[in-house]
């Protein structure tokens, strides 16, 4: 039988990690008072009445949804305490980018002149210049801010999954992109659009990523 | 290089491991790094960087080519 290494550092802690069902729900919690919101708003204007003003179901829905998340890290303090300066890095960044991605999401949805619902988040109808402006600072201060974390907390092997899909995810682009726009000019196949190439790169991205990080 | 999908370079560590009786999370947890990344080691998908194969060596208390084996057997294998 073989003993067990004397001659290691202490025993790292077996704390079991928080489940992620919560956050989960707790953000879609969030997300589907602001609809409630945004539908009695709706209602309101239909009946005549004044309706409350815009930014009140947002902002309800905001803090509940932040109130639920503090609430949830509160109770699992401990494990979150347990962690490395380098976990603790990997998860700030992780929870930055669901919050902004969230606020984006959530913002755009209530900004659509029609339907809100989270088909809006992939159509293409016109946008308010705020909002536009607002989640574009966001995008750009958010993505910067959660890679600079996010670099500086993944490890070794999760970098080369992230340099691998970031090259495929290139190769995604610079494949397809040249021949729509030949095929385009002479007249074979609609203009270019940006967005599906966008999408499909972003897919490819995705894909790679979590083929090389979990297979 | 290796930049394939693949490892060439054969390794102890899931051996090493056993020995130890240590999980794999367990062992990324002293190495702070995920514990996809030692699964991905054991099972040959990944060449770790070398100041983690270092940080292995001085885990397990051995020299880094008693952990990994890149099947090199002399002067003869050099070309």
């Amino acid at each position: 039988m073989v003993s067990r290494d004397k001659t290691m550092p202490a025993e790292p802690k077996e704390a079991r990690a928080p489940g992620i069902v919560w956050p989960v729900v707790i953000s879609l919690g969030a997300v589907m008072l602001a609809g409630v919101f945004a539908g009695y708003h709706d209602a309101a204007v239909e009946a005549g009445r004044t309706p409350p003003a815009p930014w009140v179901g947002p902002l309800i829905a905001a803090a509940v949804g932040l109130g639920g998340l503090a609430l949830y890290f509160r109770r699992h303090a401990s494990w979150f305490r347990a962690l490395s300066p380098r976990q603790r890095r990997y998860w700030s960044a992780l929870g930055l980018s669901g919050i902004i991605g969230g606020i984006i999401g959530g913002w755009m949805v209530l900004d659509q002149e029609t339907g809100r619902g989270a088909a809006d988040l992939f159509g293409s109808g016109a946008l308010s210049p705020n909002f536009a402006v607002g989640a574009s600072l966001l995008w750009a201060g958010g993505l910067a801010a959660g890679m600079i974390l996010y670099h500086r907390a993944i490890d070794d092997h999760e970098e080369r999954a992230w340099l691998w899909a970031g090259l495929a995810g290139w190769y995604a682009f610079i494949f397809p992109a040249p021949i729509w726009w030949a095929l385009h000019r002479a007249a074979l196949v609609p203009p270019v659009d940006v967005m599906p190439l966008f999408l499909f790169s972003l897919l490819v991205n995705g894909a790679v990523y979590l083929w090389l990080k979990f297979r | 290089m290796t930049i394939g999908w693949k490892s060439r370079v054969n390794n102890q560590l899931k051996v090493l491991r056993a020995m130890r009786n240590w999980s794999q999370a367990e062992l990324a947890q002293r190495l702070d790094v995920s514990r996809q990344a030692v699964n991905a080691i054991e099972t040959g998908k990944y060449d770790p960087s070398l100041p983690l194969a270092f940080k292995l060596a001085r885990l397990f208390g051995m020299p880094i080519e008693e952990i990994f084996d890149d099947g090199f057997k002399g002067q003869d294998d050099a070309c």
